[in-house]
């Protein structure tokens, strides 16, 4: 039982992970701030200013109407909105009371509320129709600041949404596949190094296959996530050229192993194709991505994720998935080296 | 002499007469290498028949290097006489593995940038030079030449492989083709570069990239092929 | 009022629906129903490996 703790270790912590992802609720944040193309009377200025309507997502603006405060910023201007009316939990009526020269074009919404905390929507507000004036200066408005109240929560981020509990199967896979490709890598250098015996080979064969599987499910997890953050199946993309070639070039160590007759020879020649493919691994998902613009976050252009790191949630869910994804790899590793030595015996 | 079992002739000299010898079998046998001329002048001339002689800047760089990839993967998968097994049974005996693979990526990569010169000079005929002025066509050359240099390194260690494997050009094609990539995303890059009008001073670093690639792909071959030699 | 009844339609459909009306609990259900059953389905691979594998040392270290 004891040498059996981590197959069913690996398990229980997919299990939990499951939980955690389909059960934790999302944190609030602002979607957007749009103008109705309407005016509306304003109390604090007594004239009629543009209406806009602010979105939510996740909000609880309703429980604490009053409470609501929206600000934008630019730099460091700062200035508030004025909140007409709180319509439900995601949706609050605007009024732009700000003045006909102001001092920058675009603005960061800010919003501030008894149970949400401070939430940022950067670049939310364009204004296209004001006097430019850079010499202006908005400041000097006293707010009091709601620190959020809230469970435990995945945090908001933009474009990402919901779909940020993708992180816990998606990433993983391609760890697990790093890891198992690493076990054919070292099998294959022992195979070499052995003269006659061919365990090794049956090793880095299993590991290969199984880190294939893994491979094949990163790009199918990675593609449904594309579709929903980037609008594409496929993109472009150096990170996700570098994944789908490596699917191929493992995909070539299978062909190249059921091309061979000999087991001697098969075992020979698999070990120094998968050496290759080793490299060109470490070269396309390690090194190239560092040197090109890439949309995929972690590398250039997108600092979709910076904040992840930090997120203590995300983190929570993060690294026990990447435990047990590693974990339930190397038992099927395990059990498919076991399958193809006692079929080799069989023979 | 020192006492070690040193044959006389040093390991210098067996590589120098290995790759002269990959040569004369070569130029002996006109027919061959004539072949591949051909199937390289008649891709590019497909090339201006599909692209027209007036191809936008992004269409004239992919077709060089498909062009280029494709003409490299057909030099190295024609059947050679150094690959017969007899010949293998016989130079086991004469020459040490490492010297016969570093003839053979010797010779590849002077094949290739052989290759590489009668398609760069078949496609300033066919497709215009109108986006290479002055020195971007000798950097965009040079970039060909450190591209099949790479390509050399890696596809004469693929084309050992497949010929062991006694696989034919399907083979070479699969194992190749992926492990190749990284090559041509660089080269493209590099070449797109160029066209564009960036400086070569702020492209070089694809260069020295191509460089480590080739050095990296030679290295592994001189590590791995005496275990593909052997019996 | 008009446009702004619009824009109230216009956030994301999905979101909130799924995990909102609890449909994402049928989904964690599912999940953790596929991943037991996977995990029971390499056990039992396993042990018959184990079985297998004594039965053809047995064969092999007592020839008849």
């Amino acid at each position: 039982m004891a040498h059996n703790i981590w197959k069913i270790g690996g398990f229980i912590l997919i299990a939990c992970v499951l939980v955690l992802v389909f059960a934790v609720p999302m944190g609030p944040g602002v979607l957007e701030l749009r103008g109705t193309g309407d005016t509306a009377m304003s109390n604090d200025l007594d004239r009629k200013v543009p209406e806009y309507v602010l979105t939510g997502f996740g909000t609880h603006w309703s429980e604490n109407p009053g409470d609501l405060q929206v600000l934008v910023r630019s730099k460091a201007n700062l200035a508030r909105l004025e909140v007409m009316e709180v319509l439900d939990d995601t949706h609050a009526r605007i009024g732009l009371t700000l003045p006909y020269s102001v001092p920058s074009k675009s603005w960061d919404v800010l919003t501030n509320h008894s149970v949400d905390g401070t939430l940022l929507l950067e670049n939310g507000l364009f204004l296209s129709d004001r006097f430019i004036d850079e010499s202006i200066s908005l400041s000097g408005i006293d707010i009091e600041e709601f620190e959020a109240d809230l469970p435990f929560h995945f945090p908001y981020q933009p474009r990402i949404l919901e779909s940020i509990r993708n992180l816990m199967l998606h990433v993983p896979m391609w760890f697990t596949m790093f890891v198992l490709m690493g076990i054919a890598f070292v099998a294959s250098i022992k195979q070499l190094a052995s003269a006659r015996a061919t365990a090794e080979d049956e090793k880095a064969e299993s590991a290969v296959r199984v880190g294939l599987l893994f491979g094949i499910l990163g790009l199918v997890t990675g593609s449904v996530w594309a579709r929903f953050t980037w609008g594409a199946w496929w993109v472009d993309d150096p990170q996700l050229n570098g994944a789908l070639v490596t699917v191929l070039v493992y995909s070539g160590y299978m062909v190249l192993r059921n091309s061979l007759e000999s087991a001697a020879l098969r075992a020979r020649l698999s070990a120094v194709y998968n050496l290759f493919a080793f490299v060109i691994l470490i070269i396309l998902l390690m090194v190239l991505p560092r040197f090109t613009e890439s949309l995929h976050p972690g590398k250039g252009g997108n600092p979709g994720f910076n904040s992840y790191d930090l997120d203590s949630a995300l983190r929570a869910a993060f690294y026990p998935a990447v435990i047990g994804w590693i974990l339930i790899g190397l038992w099927m590793h395990r059990i498919n080296m076991r399958i193809t030595r006692l079929n080799k015996k069989i023979k | 002499m020192n006492a070690s079992s040193e044959p006389a002739s040093s390991a210098w000299s067996r590589y120098a007469a290995l790759t002269r010898h990959a040569f004369q079998m070569e130029f002996r046998q006109k027919n061959g290498l004539a072949g591949l001329i051909l199937f390289s002048i008649a891709a590019v001339y497909t090339c201006y028949q599909v692209a027209g002689s007036r191809a936008e800047a992004e269409a004239w760089n992919a077709l060089a290097w498909v062009v280029l990839l494709f003409s490299a993967f057909n030099a190295v998968a024609k059947s050679w006489p150094e690959d017969a097994p007899e010949m293998r049974a016989y130079l086991i005996h004469v020459v040490r593995p490492q010297e016969w693979v570093l003839a053979r990526i010797t010779f590849f990569s002077l094949l290739l940038c052989g290759m590489s010169s009668i398609v760069f000079i078949a496609f300033t005929l066919f497709l215009g030079t109108e986006h290479l002025n002055g020195m971007q066509a000798v950097y965009f050359f040079m970039g060909m030449l450190f591209t099949s240099i790479a390509l050399a390194s890696l596809l004469a260690m693929i084309q050992a492989l497949a010929v062991r494997a006694n696989g034919g050009f399907g083979l070479i094609a699969v194992l190749g083709l992926p492990l190749i990539i990284p090559v041509i995303l660089i080269a493209t890059r590099y070449g797109m570069d160029i066209l564009n009008g960036i400086s070569f001073a702020d492209t070089a670093h694809n260069l020295l990239f191509l460089g480590t690639l080739s050095g990296g792909f030679g290295a592994l071959g001189f590590i791995l092929f005496p275990y593909l030699w052997s019996d | 009022m008009n446009a702004l009844n619009l824009i109230l339609v216009q956030s994301h459909p999905l979101e909130g629906w799924f995990f909102g009306s609890g449909k994402a609990l049928v989904v964690l259900a599912v999940a953790l129903i596929l991943l037991v059953g996977f995990g029971l389905w390499m056990w039992r691979a396993e042990a018959r490996l184990k079985q297998l594998e004594a039965k053809l040392d047995s064969k092999n270290s007592a020839p008849s």
